[in-house]
């Protein structure tokens, strides 16, 4: 009898399902994991043979040449103004769009959604040439708005998506009554709608800003002067073909990714509703 | 007596004379059209404008000038350079190829994660958490870090191979080994995306449906097979579609990874384009490319929209 018990406390933390979970965490973490370790090696033991599994000794020397003999610090500053001009501009635009295409009779919603969200996932290689062109003929060719511009049309649309959702599900009799009180469409939106869509506008925020922050063709063919180079170009372009100065990279890979991480982790609700809205609730 | 009902269903207050429902109505599709303008003028600009452009730049011999570029003639020869081209047919059928075979291991691996952590007991908030961080991570250095990995010399999967007696191959310096590195790397960075997706679509599920099938003593397996896989398909179908369009896409990770090499052999639909046009100030054949790779993505946009429809269909 006792041993039947003893064993059923022991079954309920080592039985399949968790010890399959332990794979997934292992699968997910060793790779990060090596990622952080290889940035705290010394430069000369991130080349090691055989490589070192723990890094001995820990040093800080990749993360100085990053921000000292490249120019990181300068990529971070390009990518931070590229990301927030456009995640605001796109929350601004989705937050109109978003409202009109969830709340208001329209005729053609629906294809209009599925439209943009076929935008949402067409390839950037399509448009890339005839952008560059564009971009040249305008001399905007390594300029913050040669990105911005991009940026916001690409990532509206899976914003509006998210937005549309959420305003959805906000109660009508609120904005009735702001109605029958006189108050214009406008206002209505901004005093009674957005406050209680503030959950929606983050999730499209963290989205966009996210997207931003990763993109890499466009910001590879439309800014490669390095003045203008947002991380993910500058990390790509670290070194030459024949020597990838890993530890510089990692470094920078670290400083790049970990906060979003971080802010991913924090908000892991939020970000998973919205990665939710466009494929589940339809 | 109210007159009619808005889109939504609720009723609204009975108007103050016949015909008002409609007026106001009408007032306010036009505000909407007015709220979505802004949105559409500037996604139009930037994505379907472009898109047109690179038809009939594809169509034209395009010669860049000075500061600008000319466009003249009407011409197939574009697209002829493109049919006979081995480069071209050989990253079209790489491109479609990649693409089913990660997502197909993608869907497996995800389907199998998303299973387990709903049935986790220890830490499953931390689990959903740590699969959106290589969801999050910038491509670009998620190709690097593999790129140590798979370094000859001191990368760190050569060091385990041999210990386990497995040799030390040049992961990146042969076709094969080199396709399946690139998919590795895909792989964990997008199955988490794909395992959240099935997730969220097997928390929604009605759990009645399942007492009941425990009830009358179905086992997990027929359970899986009979109740929660017919239930669960609209959702993975949708994922799969999702990360199909982006898997034609792909062009950062072997343009870091692989350079589109060894010879040709990662080289992508986008990866070709950007070379053609942009390393090789190609514009005409490269808007071919790129016509050819946004011909691709509509078609998955036709199967993705049935398949969204006869979703929306089921839920109405």
């Amino acid at each position: 009898m006792m041993r039947s018990r003893s064993r059923k406390g022991w079954r309920r933390v080592f039985n399949g399902v968790n010890l399959a979970a332990l794979l997934v965490f292992l699968f997910l973490v060793l790779p990060l994991y090596w990622m952080i370790a290889s940035s705290f090696k010394t430069p000369a033991n991130v080349g090691a043979v055989p490589p070192q599994y723990v890094p001995h000794p820990v040093s800080v020397e990749n993360y100085t040449v990053a921000f000292t003999r490249y120019a990181f610090g300068r990529y971070i500053l390009n990518s931070v103004i590229v990301a927030v001009v456009a995640t605001v501009l796109v929350l601004v635009l989705g937050t109109f769009a978003g409202y009109a295409l969830g709340r208001l009779p329209m005729r053609g919603k629906f294809t209009l959604l599925v439209m943009l969200l076929m935008i949402a996932v067409f390839p950037e290689i399509a448009v890339v040439s005839p952008l560059y062109l564009l971009l040249r003929s305008l001399g905007w060719l390594n300029s913050y708005q040669a990105l911005i511009l991009p940026y916001t049309a690409f990532f509206l649309p899976f914003a509006i998506w998210i937005l549309r959702n959420y305003f959805l599900a906000i109660p009508h009799e609120m904005e009735e009554s702001a109605r029958i009180d006189g108050a214009s469409p406008v206002r209505t939106l901004w005093s009674v709608i957005l406050p209680q869509a503030w959950p929606g506008l983050f999730t499209a925020g963290i989205f966009t800003f996210t997207a931003c922050w990763a993109e890499f063709l466009m910001a590879l063919t439309f800014n490669s002067s390095n003045d203008f180079r947002t991380i993910p170009v500058g990390v790509a372009l670290f070194g030459s073909q024949f020597t990838v100065p890993y530890g510089t990279i990692f470094a920078a890979s670290v400083v790049a990714v970990v906060p979003i991480g971080i802010l991913v982790f924090v908000f892991r609700r939020s970000v998973v509703s919205g990665l939710t809205a466009g494929v589940v609730k339809g | 007596m109210t007159t009619g009902t808005t889109a939504t269903g609720v009723a609204r207050p009975a108007p103050s004379r016949p015909g008002g429902e409609d007026v106001f109505r009408r007032k306010l599709a036009r505000l909407g059209w007015g709220f979505t303008a802004p949105a559409l003028i500037v996604v139009g600009a930037v994505t379907v404008f472009p898109i047109l452009f690179s038809v009939i730049m594809s169509l034209s011999n395009v010669s860049v000038t000075g500061n600008g570029f000319k466009l003249s003639g009407v011409t197939s020869a574009n697209y002829a350079a493109l049919i006979h081209s081995d480069l071209w047919r050989y990253a079209l059928t790489f491109t479609v190829v990649y693409a089913i075979v990660t997502v197909a291991v993608e869907v497996v691996l995800g389907t199998l994660i998303a299973l387990v952590l709903q049935r986790l007991t220890v830490g499953r908030g931390w689990m959903m958490a740590l699969l959106l961080i290589p969801w999050s991570m910038i491509t670009v250095v998620n190709a690097t870090l593999w790129g140590y990995i798979y370094n000859p010399t001191y990368g760190v999967l050569d060091d385990i191979l041999s210990y386990i007696g497995l040799g030390t191959p040049v992961v990146l310096g042969t076709p094969v080994p080199a396709i399946i590195a690139l998919m590795v790397a895909d792989i964990w960075k997008t199955t988490p995306f794909v395992a959240i997706i099935v997730l969220a679509g097997l928390i929604m599920l009605p759990r009645d449906l399942f007492e009941a099938a425990e009830v009358d003593g179905a086992t997990g397996w027929s359970t899986f097979w009979r109740i929660t896989f017919p239930l669960l398909r609209p959702t993975i179908a949708l994922a799969v579609l999702f990360r199909m369009l982006q898997a034609f896409g792909l062009f950062d990770l072997p343009f870091v990874l692989t350079n589109g090499g060894p010879g040709h052999s990662t080289t992508s639909l986008a990866i070709f384009g950007y070379d053609t046009m942009i390393a090789d100030f190609d514009f005409g054949p490269g808007a071919a490319v790129a016509t050819s790779a946004a011909v691709l993505a509509l078609i998955g946009c036709l199967a993705f929209l049935r398949v969204f429809r006869a979703q929306v269909g089921r839920e109405a």
